[in-house]
């Protein structure tokens, strides 16, 4: 073996020295952010040439949208705003430009139908206890990652097996199964308006109250018109960060803040649900500028529940929320001056629970389902008769 | 010379060995991002191939435009030693940076990422076998082109070997990667001429190597780091990545990077239980079949006498008994073997069978919901007893993809019980018994004093009548049942897999159908031959271990031994074929041994059918063993009757890594899953008849 000369020793020196240099760059992507990972936005796209030839049973004129130059069409329903050419379908794949006339494909066919308490919606501070008549035909404006019912709302309206139900008929059914109400829920109701407002409007003459369960995204003209047929809402308010709303969500947060506003302004009673998903959500200093904008703009008797996420569709590779994340952003909400602060999809806490905001004596104990304590009389706390905000039997 | 050649040949050996070794931690590096179903693994397999075909054809290109040199080759060869850490840590790395961190991904994205991650290694490596050849022939120009194929192979047994029995009990990724890297390392610094070794650029260059190979294992605790909590727990076990992180007071426990379940996991502990155990009258002697978070301190309310909990992986009882996910109940007995195999062996008769394993989207999985499955399972419960098991479920609506499955397993599964009740919820149960089962859960847990906390509070809320009834009304009575040798759920989870990711791998296939036609086209005939055992060999790799381990259980050891012998068979084949020197001898010897392997694979399609479990594990060895040698032994034929020459090797080569690719795809995506064994067997049989054609075809 040659000796090696002092030039040689330096020279390979400085080399082994810069082969650490990757690896400084691979440290840099190690700490990145949940945040920083992947696309920025996932927003959807519109499906160019992808409407049916002709229309089908189920098909309705849309009622809010602008005709445009060379047969084109606007629709005005939700914030993405779909310009459409003759042959194309909108975002949320349940509108089509058919010639030069906007449709809604999602009318009198829904493909999930139930029955269920209405605590499972969420809604808290609406009647306990009763039972809600639950319809969904297919579609969604948005493109979460961590969709539940992905099954009917990224899909398009032909790709389902769905009933024929036409408005009357779901208030026959709602009757036929003693619900008091009539909830818009699953996929996102925004997507079939048409459908959901003809109903509504029907159930308001029957004396059938009308939920909104919704992502929030849509805009102010429908949800005005909306507004006179609704008794409550339930809508996500998925996280307080405008990047988080792209990147998982494939929307934004702005609208959705309207949306609360308009509500508000309305006098509709609602009730929040922010789902805690692990590395992007559970954030102290976004929960608390999440409280501040609630309390300025909104005030602080709106009902807000914090759910537990489970792994599920394409986000399926993050750990739950444990029990004392969702426990710590309650207390947190409710020091921030939030009066009604709920835990989701835990089964059995106190945070399932209404306390009195004045008084702090137990209101409604829920078991899951069941409500063995109910203190609300006449919607006052049995105990220092202060008004609780909702809508109470 | 002579020494220069033998210097060349060790580094063949050691190139071998760090690609075997590197080959499986890639496949386990990409299931633990992806958690991979079975067309997950058939495209990592594939691209590996492909690109190894077209790194060896890159040879054959590169030696027109520069020299050949034994100072190039260890500059390759250097590269090439260190290349799988870097290739490792990009494939960590970049995961997160192209997409969205937690997310699961689809068919495209996945291929793209497999196929450019991988890309410079496998080129690389595809293209130093034959120019290492193209050395030898330049210091040897008589050098046999058949002698670098037997040396590959015995490096490539060899890694398989040191991978499957050594590394993967003692060494972490990186750790395996230094050790099977430093050989070829040592061997690239080693080829070359005394007076160039400690010239400036050899000794970075070898410096650089030597330092990224440490490197990486300095790296390997935080390029495994995520956001997903604090990491408490890792470990490289046989049957994949375990790891268990922490977030405040919840542990969490993921395999291959999926979580699998979590210290608080009530929900799914009770529906897991109750709903099987509320139905039966006497709970003394129950079988878990993997067990979740919770489940066992659940079963504990029953107060049971046998607890007989069978898990597959020993790392990861330990893991959940360490961080307490399952506790140490009296009665326990935690068994260490396959479940199937497990069952098939006992002599005990339960009282409940409880299964509790992941989505059947592989074979090894779909195994435990077979029509043979439930009859063994029949014959160890009692006459009240009740089997359970449960899939993915849904909210509110039931996709049609996950309807059939769902049928399926249904159709299969009432086969062997009268009553099969399923309930609805985060997760599908099915509850199957010879008596009638009861849906009014919580009244029956009230009747028999077992306090839960989620099913009293939450069933009559989430399970109604309405949607008990919905969801049992929905089975498809005319979707075929799910048998062992025709794996109809595994096609289901593939059509559940694309709906989900709302694709389809149609343009995929065009793709590679127009790639395969325009290479047929313009291979050779003895290319073909080559092209043809390729795919033979590597299909019925496939094929054997998918049999074995309905036969006999996934056993890590005996399928290693099962891989090790298909790639050793090649060996004393290829030895065999180098001694043949007559031309006209070695195209009958190719139609011989094409006939050989035409009498193989139908012995194995009469003894699958008519022999099937009684087969002895020998015949799978032997089986493997004789067709691979086959294949050894056509390879040098087929070469010799090309002229011998570096286009012909490289051209040879080609052929044989093509086909071993489309042998790898269409036997595990396409074959199996909609064809089931016999016809896929049927259709390896054909390929080779053709074969057999185009071989007399030629002589004539």
């Amino acid at each position: 073996m040659g000796k090696v000369s002092r030039r040689q020793f330096i020279y390979s020196g400085a080399a082994l020295i810069s082969s650490i240099a990757p690896f400084n760059i691979a440290g840099a992507f190690l700490n990145k952010k949940a945040e920083d990972s992947g696309v920025d936005d996932i927003r959807g796209t519109i499906f160019k040439g992808d409407a049916p030839g002709k229309l089908w049973k189920w098909s309705h004129e849309g009622y809010i949208y602008k005709k445009l130059d060379k047969k084109k069409v606007v629709c005005g329903i939700c914030p993405n705003m779909c310009v459409m050419s003759p042959g194309d379908r909108s975002v949320c794949r349940s509108r089509v430009n058919i010639d030069g006339t906007l449709y809604s494909l999602a009318y009198g066919n829904p493909c999930a139908v139930h029955v269920d308490p209405i605590e499972k919606k969420p809604l808290y501070h609406f009647k306990p206890r009763s039972k809600v008549f639950s319809i969904a035909t297919t579609g969604c404006n948005l493109r979460c990652l961590n969709c539940q019912n992905w099954q009917i709302s990224q899909a398009k309206p032909h790709e389902v097996r769905f009933q024929e139900l036409f408005p009357s008929e779901v208030i026959k059914k709602t009757e036929n199964y003693l619900a008091e109400s009539i909830a818009y829920t699953y996929s996102e109701a925004t997507t079939y308006y048409e459908y959901m407002i003809d109903t509504a409007r029907i159930a308001r003459e029957k004396g059938i109250y009308n939920l909104w369960i919704s992502n929030g995204y849509i805009n102010r003209k429908p949800l005005l018109e909306l507004s006179s047929f609704l008794d409550g809402a339930n809508v996500n308010l998925k996280s307080f960060s405008e990047a988080i709303y792209r990147k998982l969500n494939g929307g934004s947060l702005e609208p959705v803040l309207k949306t609360f506003k308009i509500l508000h302004d309305q006098g509709i009673h609602f009730e929040m649900t922010n789902l805690v998903v692990p590395g992007y959500v559970d954030n102290e200093d976004m929960l608390k500028r999440m409280c501040d904008w609630i309390l300025e703009n909104l005030g602080p008797d709106y009902p807000l529940h914090f759910s537990r996420f489970t792994p599920r569709y394409k986000l399926n590779r993050l750990p739950p929320t444990p029990l004392s994340t969702l426990v710590r952003f309650r207390r947190i909400a409710m020091a921030e001056g939030i009066n009604y602060v709920y835990l989701g999809n835990v089964p059995i806490h106190e945070g399932n629970n209404t306390y009195c905001h004045n008084c702090r004596e137990l209101l409604i104990e829920r078991q899951g389902y069941n409500i063995p304590v109910n203190n609300i009389k006449n919607g006052k706390c049995s105990f220092c008769r202060t008004i609780i905000p909702g809508v109470w039997n | 010379m002579k020494k220069n050649n033998e210097k060349v040949i060790f580094l063949v050996v050691a190139t071998g060995v760090s690609s075997v070794v590197t080959q499986l931690l890639t496949i386990r590096e990409f299931l633990a991002q992806f958690s991979g179903n079975e067309f997950v693994i058939a495209i990592i397999l594939f691209n590996w191939l492909i690109l190894g075909g077209a790194g060896t054809m890159l040879a054959n290109l590169y030696i027109r435009f520069f020299d050949i040199s034994i100072s190039s080759l260890s500059r390759f060869s250097l590269i090439l030693s260190s290349l799988p850490v870097l290739q490792i840590l990009c494939i960590r790395l970049f995961r997160d940076t192209f997409f969205v961190y937690g997310s699961s991904l689809g068919f495209y994205p996945i291929l793209a990422y497999t196929f450019f991650t991988i890309a410079p290694y496998t080129l690389l490596v595809g293209f130093v076998l034959p120019y290492s050849l193209y050395v030898l022939r330049k210091m040897n120009p008589t050098f046999s082109g058949s002698y670098i194929y037997i040396t590959d192979n015995l490096g490539d047994v060899s890694g398989g070997a040191l991978f499957s029995f050594v590394l993967i009990y003692f060494a972490t990724p990186m750790q395996a990667l230094f050790l099977s890297g430093v050989p070829l390392l040592t061997a690239a610094f080693i080829i070359l001429p005394a007076t160039s070794r400690y010239r400036p650029g050899v000794l970075s260059g070898t410096a650089v190597a030597f330092s990224i190979l440490i490197i990486g294992m300095l790296l390997e605790p935080s390029s495994l780091s995520s956001h997903k909590g604090k990491p408490v727990y890792y470990s490289e076990s046989r049957y994949g990545r375990i790891e268990v992180h922490q977030d405040q007071e919840q542990y969490t426990l993921f395999k291959d990077g999926v979580p699998v379940t979590s210290s608080e996991n009530l929900n799914m502990a009770e529906e897991a239980v109750h709903y099987p155990l509320s139905q039966i009258e006497r709970v003394k002697q129950v079988l878990m079949i993997s067990s979740g978070s919770g489940m066992l301190k659940e079963l504990q309310k029953y107060n049971p006498v046998i607890v007989d909990y069978v898990e597959i992986d020993p790392k990861i009882t330990n893991v959940m008994l360490r961080f307490g996910m399952i506790n140490k109940i009296p009665g326990l007995n935690v068994l260490h073997n396959d479940g199937r195999r497990f069952l098939s062996g006992t002599e005990r008769i339960y009282d409940a069978i409880i299964i509790n394993l992941p989505e059947p989207d592989t074979f090894q999985i779909n195994r435990f919901y077979t029509d043979q499955f439930f009859s063994v399972v029949k014959k160890r419960l009692a006459p009240n007893g009740i089997l359970s098991f449960s899939f993915e479920g849904f909210e509110n609506y039931l996709a049609e993809s996950q309807r059939q499955k769902i049928s399926s397993i249904f159709n299969t599964v009432s086969n062997h019980f009268s009553q099969v009740l399923i309930l609805p919820g985060q997760r599908i149960f099915f509850l199957c018994a010879d008596f009638t089962i009861k849906t009014d859960i919580p009244k029956i847990l009230s009747g028999k004093g077992v306090d839960t906390d989620y099913i009293s509070k939450y069933f009559y809320g989430n399970l109604s009548h309405s949607r008990i009834d919905h969801l049992n009304n929905q089975v498809d009575r005319t979707t075929p049942d799910n048998l062992d040798l025709s794996p109809m759920l595994i096609r289901l989870m593939f059509s559940q897999w694309f709906a989900k990711y709302s694709t389809s791998p149609f343009w995929f296939v065009v793709a590679v159908m127009i790639f395969l036609l325009l290479y047929l086209i313009r291979i050779s005939k003895e290319e073909y031959v080559l092209f043809s055992t390729g795919f033979i060999t590597m299909g019925s790799e496939i094929l054997v271990i998918f049999a074995f381990q309905i036969f006999f259980g996934y056993i890590y050891l005996q399928i290693g031994i099962i891989v090790t012998v298909f790639l050793s068979g090649l060996l004393p084949g290829a030895w065999m074929g180098e001694r043949l020197k007559n031309q006209d001898s070695m195209g009958n010897a190719l139609a011989y041994t094409d006939c050989i392997q035409i009498v193989l694979i139908a012995v194995f399609i009469v003894a699958i059918q008519y022999v099937g479990d009684r087969l002895p594990v020998a015949f799978f060895l032997i089986f493997g063993f004789l067709i691979s040698m086959v294949c050894g032994f056509q390879f040098p034929a087929a070469l010799k009757l090309q002229g011998g020459d570096n286009r012909a090797a490289t051209f040879s080569f080609s052929a044989d890594l093509i086909g071993a690719a489309c042998g790898v795809l269409i036997t595990s995506i396409i074959l199996i899953p909609y064809q089931g064994i016999m016809w896929a067997t049927i259709f390896l049989l054909c390929l080779k008849i053709s074969s057999l054609i185009v071989i007399v075809a030629r002589k004539t």
